[in-house]
């Protein structure tokens, strides 16, 4: 049965779209039988993740464990698994993509090139050349603060200006050694202005959360002013009445790439597949869009209010270099900020 | 049948010993043996110390650690004493509500009560902060819960009722005469309670710190919610980063042999102390027991006690609920603001939250259930003398007292979840983890239940032809029914909230809800974790009402472990 429906996935691919209709129809088929599957995920704040999850279980019937946490301990619960011969996940959705560089060195994932990949804007595809990891979401770090205590002409503009004494005890960030996000934000600045940007910032006494959706609560609380904060999250939080606006650094803002994969060894392989065909299609993107996240298809438009990333300056690191990175600044990071 | 009955009792021993082995022997040992492995290969070594202790910061958390404790227990000290000797000793009101508004603060789990005062102290946006500002136009308020002294506060306030009943079960049993007869002699009610009153009850007082003192430095949860924001580590959150990536075990096993050795000798120390008999003051027998006049004092007490009560239960709830039906906690008390979504969110749109909070309590109640029928076993067969070396038993089920739950985690994590049980991610591990952890509360209640039982009854059954077992089943379980209703209960509560040992053994599918709580704080989505928090403390309520109907009001704020 798996091999069969393999087989209709790979003749999809020389067949192309012509038979596209009724080969997602065999999978999605096979992948009803297998009933469910878990989701390890960092993307998305756990409200846009749960959403993809239901909207999946409403369209398919299958059902969705979605396990969101941030992206290290994702990546710790997974290998903890794979140690413990254990396996749990089926779809892995991480926000650091050193995490799939060492993972496919490993051997720890499933092959498996969804029929979308040809489908999403052109940016975002072939990250992996070999096809064990593909683009399902993006997002980016930039500056956020709370509108009500910083006038926008006084916001921040550049990641420069977080430096800057007049925002003393007023910034937020997360914590590299949780969230992917942030790990490559500090991996970013590092190579930008030196690991003395850091200590830079320390004289300013950030308050340092664990995900880096935490500087939302900490700017709608009013507990800190300024952040670097992921765009989606924060978006979606002033659309729903919060007093929360973004810039996009004139330093240029870190686009976030993140990845999906199919583990190996999946006890539902049809499921995993079907999830990742989801995660590249049209709907997912607009569930995407509703969270203020950069949609990964090309036919649906971005939130109202972000900037497409042709249009501003983006930083965008390889996968080799997050690789060796950002283990690297995580113990930088707790010499300099001591957590 | 005589015969019959002692193999049955020797299979029973048998048993017992190989299930307390399982629980308590085992995976004390491979902790041990776990630390002096290399990773992987398993070879002997001595290179996990070396990287343990090998970093600066890694030694500071060691002493961030002795100091939280010794901060946190001197603070809950101050906090619990007062309200002991007046709840036991004074005439001051509302006594019998004070008492409960001792038990509603036990009851919090201390990460419930980081997450509020988080609300209440942040530096900025914490109401307290905001209130100083409004009355007295400053630019910033004077707290900051994330802070050293700020995470003191916190735990302080949430481990004071250990104090409280230590003190007060002391304090009961010392007789007024004592106090007349410095009355007589011409001291007043402040210099007899310094003189006479205090100085009888200061071994049980020293004991409740030395609990406090091992549960500030064995807690996870608020160092892990205050600590990382106020840019320090303790013991435990160390330990979570080398169980963290890589998972590291062999380096955990080795970090944690100073917490288990603190742990170890305080508890002995505290033994001593408590079991100490030269105050043969505090028999318990004879003597009358009034309570003091402590005129207009009286007020002034109550005054204090309802300032403890206002940091440990008041405010905290009052914004706890806030935040619970606000869209964003931060925008205050405004009816735009109010909102059932947190609750429909934890509940029906949240893939595991509503889960989470069954597993833990299908986790606890299987705990609670097996954790009642050992001890109530190995109480019985040492009460009776039925074995040599029951003593040894009874040891082994209060041996755990002394593992702090992020140890204990970590000794169950190394024993079983790597094959041949390959328990990691089941159930089954939370369940053995909870059973362990509480064997020694269950040991100490059921042992004093088994005592009040004369012998005469089973050995009727004996005489009439009856096994020894048939006399447990048929005689002493029906008669203890409320008190291993009340150990069940004791365990029960407890394990429905435990954190620092769920922490390192839970599963994607075995979320309980302490750790859904904890994971909802790396968002800081403090709504969905008030609501869910609040879930848990109302489902905790009918189990109290239950507890007290069967055992007295008082029922959970005895002298349970020691």
């Amino acid at each position: 049965m798996k091999k069969w429906a393999s087989l209709i996935i790979a003749a999809a691919f020389v067949f192309g779209p012509m038979t596209a209709h009724a080969d997602l129809k065999a999978l999605e088929e096979a992948a009803k039988k297998e009933g469910e599957l878990t989701w390890y995920v960092a993307h998305y704040t756990s409200e846009g993740a749960e959403e993809l999850g239901s909207v999946f279980t409403r369209m398919y019937g299958i059902k969705v464990n979605v396990v969101r946490t941030t992206a290290q301990v994702a990546y710790q619960r997974l290998t903890q698994d794979i140690k413990n011969n254990q396996t749990i996940c089926d779809v892995f959705s991480s926000t650091d993509l050193g995490h799939y560089a060492r993972l496919k060195a490993e051997a720890k994932f499933e092959k498996y090139t969804p029929e979308n990949t040809a489908k999403i804007s052109e940016v975002f595809r072939n990250i992996d050349p070999d096809g064990f990891f593909h683009t399902t979401a993006a997002g980016q770090v930039v500056l956020t603060y709370n509108t009500i205590k910083v006038k926008a002409e006084e916001a921040p503009k550049s990641w420069q200006d977080l430096l800057n004494p007049k925002w003393k005890g007023k910034v937020s960030t997360g914590h590299p050694a949780f969230s992917g996000y942030v790990g490559t934000w500090v991996y970013s600045m590092k190579k930008l202005y030196g690991w003395k940007y850091f200590e830079q910032l320390e004289k300013n006494k950030p308050q340092i959360g664990r995900s880096i959706n935490d500087t939302v609560t900490a700017l709608n609380a009013g507990e800190r002013q300024v952040a670097a904060g992921a765009d989606g999250s924060t978006l979606f939080s002033a659309a729903r009445g919060n007093p929360l606006a973004v810039n996009y650094p004139t330093d240029g803002s870190i686009l976030i790439i993140s990845p999906s994969s199919i583990v190996k060894g999946t006890k539902h392989p049809n499921a995993a597949r079907l999830y990742m065909e989801f995660l590249m299609s049209p709907e997912a993107s607009e569930i995407n869009v509703k969270h203020f996240g950069i949609p990964i298809r090309p036919e649906v438009k971005g939130a109202p209010g972000t900037q497409p990333i042709d249009k501003i300056k983006v930083i965008r690191p390889t996968v080799a270099e997050i690789d060796k990175g950002i283990p690297v600044v995580i113990e930088e990071w707790r010499d300099t900020f001591r957590n | 049948m005589r015969i019959g009955g002692w193999d049955a009792t020797w299979l029973l021993w048998i048993a017992i010993i190989a299930v307390l082995l399982f629980l308590v022997v085992s995976p004390f040992v491979y902790l041990v043996l776990t630390s002096f492995q290399a990773e992987g290969t398993g070879a002997f070594t001595f290179q996990n110390y070396a990287t343990a202790y090998g970093r600066a910061r890694y030694i500071d958390a060691l002493f961030n650690s002795l100091q939280l404790g010794a901060g946190a227990a001197l603070l809950a000290g101050v906090l619990a004493v007062p309200l002991a000797w007046g709840c036991s000793r004074t005439n001051m009101p509302g006594r019998g509500f004070v008492r409960m508004l001792v038990l509603a603060t036990f009851i919090t789990p201390p990460y419930t009560g980081a997450v509020a005062w988080i609300l209440l102290a942040g530096p900025n946006a914490g109401w307290l902060n905001r209130i100083y500002v409004m009355l007295t136009g400053a630019e910033a308020g004077p707290f900051n819960i994330y802070s050293f002294p700020g995470l003191v506060v916190v735990i302080a306030l949430y481990s004071f009722p250990y104090i409280f009943i230590f003190t007060s079960a002391a304090l009961e049993l010392v007789s007024s005469e004592m106090e007349d007869a410095a009355n007589i002699l011409g001291a007043g009610t402040w210099r007899t309670m310094r003189k006479v009153t205090l100085p009888l009850a200061i071994p049980a007082i020293l004991g409740g710190l030395i609990i406090c003192f091992l549960e500030a430095i064995a807690l996870f949860a608020s160092p892990a919610m205050i600590a990382i924001p106020a840019r320090f580590n303790v013991v435990t959150t160390q330990l979570f980063q080398f169980f963290g990536n890589p998972v590291r075990v062999e380096v955990a096993a080795a970090y944690a042999m100073p917490l288990l050795g603190v742990t170890v000798l305080l508890a002995l120390v505290q033994r001593l102390m408590t079991h100490r008999k030269s105050f043969a003051t505090l028999t318990g027998k004879g003597g009358e027991r009034r309570p003091i006049d402590l005129g207009s004092g009286r007020w002034l007490l109550f005054a204090y006690a309802m300032f403890v009560a206002s940091l440990s239960v008041f405010l905290p709830y009052i914004f706890l609920v806030q935040a619970a039906f606000a869209k964003a906690w931060g925008r205050g008390f405004a009816w735009d603001n109010l909102s059932f979504r947190n609750f429909h969110f934890v509940l029906f749109e949240h893939a595991t939250a509503a889960q989470s909070v069954w597993n833990a309590f299908l986790y606890a109640g299987i705990a609670a259930t097996a954790g009642v029928i050992i001890t109530l076993g190995v109480a019985y067969i040492v009460a009776r003398r039925l074995v040599p070396f029951g003593g040894l038993l009874a040891f082994l089920c209060v041996a755990p007292f002394v593992i702090p739950g992020v140890v204990l985690a970590i000794g169950f994590y190394a024993a079983y979840a790597p094959p041949p049980l390959a328990l990691y991610g089941t159930a089954m591990i939370l369940i053995l983890a909870f059973t362990t952890r509480f064997l020694p509360i269950g040991y100490v209640n059921a042992s004093a239940a088994i005592r009040s039982i004369n012998p005469e009854m089973e050995e009727a059954v004996r005489v009439l032809g009856g096994s020894r077992l048939t006399a447990l089943r048929r005689v002493v379980a029906p008669l203890l029914k409320r008190n291993l209703l009340g150990a069940w209960l004791l365990i029960f509560i407890p394990a429905t909230r435990e954190l620092s040992s769920a922490i390192f053994l839970y599963g994607p599918s075995t979320k309980v809800v302490s750790v859904m709580i904890f994971d909802m704080s790396e968002e800081g989505n403090f709504e969905y974790l008030a609501a869910l928090a609040l879930i848990l403390q109302i489902l905790t309520l009918p189990l109290l009402y239950i507890g007290q109907r069967a055992l007295g009001r008082d029922f959970m704020l005895r002298r349970t472990v020691t």
